[in-house]
């Protein structure tokens, strides 16, 4: 039966469309624009936490050694970290190694540090990563118990401030969100009122002659998905162009890269489209439970 | 036996009584008038056989089903056996003569072949032939009464109810319509014609069903009830 008369039905919501042109056109603009904020925040806060998780998966302990242990002393201790719960990833990195990484940040060619300072002052020390980077401040604290081990670094409270940071940028992101597609919804509805007012008489016609309650709700279904599908088309195309010139233009910026990951936009794209669609199911069902007695 | 009215009395919410303990009995075949003066209740009945309103008390039976009792769901299929002529046609403006009538097939899911052989069908039944192409607004009152039979009878459907079908129209035409009608009854539809049309209603030799004050007063033959 619904299949039948899918044909029907598409040609219902397309005449509706057509017959209130402006009101369709505006509708399309405006759920395009919630659809594009929405779409600007969706990217903002992936951004954001990419962003934060590059921060973040940067969070490493140095546990730094004590001047005079021995070699098998400095495996006894590593050995011990790298026991440890929730430890992903232990380096050693000798005191020649540390000279030579602060020769590179800090010397260039101008400075030989290694003749300058004389005997080489730094410790040997274990770089540990966290495997995940909320457990950072636990491991810290047991790491600075091992033997041999005589000052631990983690960029403390740092950690702590980033994730408030990111736990904000969420909620805040989630909020706007809501609001925003809340916004589109009422719209679509508004629309989708409009249509069923425009064709009341005729509505009423279809229930007298024997018509179905579905038969009359699908049309206008169809008009919502495709007021709320054609808004998210254009929000997308119009996302598209802007991202990517907005990549390109900040290409150079090291420590600013944006995700450009063609899966994930597109699963990101996909996804506007698919709320698009929703927004407009939902906007009908709202107006034809309100309005439409059937 | 089509319709078996048992007691139906109908009180609106604002209190107004509108049908008071009414039975009734209708075979198939049959063709009545219901009459009585404005606010007699008419119109309330006629919306009972199709249930556009339910009985506050009472019970309605239309082919052996009450239809008091019907869910929801099944008033559809109630409604596709009981083809409506208005008083005002209510056809849509914006379709064409063939398209008005189509569409009264179309939204109870005929398919599509089915319509292409109906539609010409009723057409010529109603004496329409030639003007398919038309829209409402080019036609006469009494060709838009045509088409509104036409799309009653489109369904095949087991009984017409005609709300004051001739309200509108002036004599001559009403008579056109009332031809109409009789000939549909002739072919085995039964026809139940809301009306106060008397003239029309005295020619007629049917059986006739007054109201007053939401109540039956007299239910007989034309001839027995004018002498």
């Amino acid at each position: 039966m619904i299949i039948k008369n899918m044909l029907y039905f598409i040609r219902e919501a397309l005449n509706s469309l057509m017959r209130n042109r402006l009101l369709s056109f505006a509708t399309i603009s405006t759920v395009s624009i919630s659809i594009l904020i929405l779409g600007i925040a969706v990217l903002m806060t992936m951004n954001a936490g990419s962003f934060m998780n590059r921060l973040e998966s940067d969070v490493e302990i140095i546990a730094f050694l004590e001047k005079n242990l021995s070699s098998s002393q400095i495996r006894d201790a590593g050995e011990e970290i790298e026991k440890m719960d929730g430890v992903k990833q232990l380096a050693f990195v000798s005191k020649k190694e540390a000279l030579h990484r602060l020769q590179e940040n800090f010397g260039g060619k101008e400075y030989n540090l290694g003749t300058t300072i004389g005997e080489n002052p730094l410790p040997n020390s274990y770089e540990i990563k966290a495997a995940d980077p909320h457990n950072v401040a636990d491991i810290a604290k047991k790491v600075e118990k091992v033997h041999g081990v005589y000052k631990v670094n983690y960029g403390q409270g740092v950690v702590e401030k980033l994730f408030n940071i990111t736990k904000w940028i969420r909620v805040i992101s989630v909020i706007f969100i809501v609001l925003v597609s809340l916004g589109a919804v009422l719209l679509i509805a508004t629309t989708i009122r409009l249509a069923i007012f425009a064709r009341r008489k005729e509505i009423k016609l279809m229930q007298l002659i024997g018509a179905t309650d579905w038969f009359i709700r699908w049309p206008f279904f169809i008009e919502g998905i495709l007021l709320g599908s054609l808004g998210a088309l254009v929000a997308i195309v119009l996302l598209l162009l802007g991202y990517d010139s907005l990549i390109s233009k900040t290409d150079s910026i090291y420590f600013f890269s944006l995700l450009s990951d063609p899966i994930i936009l597109s699963k990101i794209y996909i996804s506007l489209f698919l709320t698009g669609s929703v927004l407009g199911v939902l906007g009908t069902y709202i107006s034809l439970n309100r309005f439409l007695d059937v | 036996m089509l319709v078996q009215f048992y007691n139906v009395s109908k009180i609106y919410p604002n209190g107004v009584k509108a049908l008071d303990d009414i039975s009734l009995r209708i075979e198939r075949g049959e063709f009545i008038f219901l009459m009585g003066s404005s606010g007699a209740g008419k119109s309330t009945l006629v919306k009972m056989f199709f249930r556009e309103e339910i009985p506050t008390r009472g019970q309605i039976f239309i082919a052996s089903r009450s239809i008091v009792r019907m869910k929801r769901s099944e008033v559809p299929k109630l409604r596709r056996n009981i083809g409506i002529v208005f008083q005002d046609f209510k056809l849509l403006e914006n379709k064409t003569v063939s398209e008005n009538i189509s569409f009264a097939m179309e939204v109870v899911g005929a398919n599509i072949r089915d319509i292409k052989i109906r539609v010409p069908e009723v057409i010529e039944m109603v004496g329409l032939k030639g003007k398919e192409k038309c829209f409402p607004g080019e036609l006469s009152g009494g060709e838009q009464q045509r088409v509104g039979v036409a799309r009653a009878l489109a369904n095949r459907p087991l009984m017409l109810i005609a709300d004051e079908p001739t309200g509108n129209l002036d004599i001559r035409i009403s008579t056109e319509i009332m031809e109409l009608l009789y000939d549909i009854n002739r072919k085995g539809t039964t026809v139940i014609m809301a009306t106060h049309a008397q003239e029309l209603v005295r020619a007629a030799h049917k059986r006739i069903i007054m109201l007053e004050n939401g109540r039956i007063i007299s239910d007989s033959l034309a001839g027995e009830f004018f002498l």
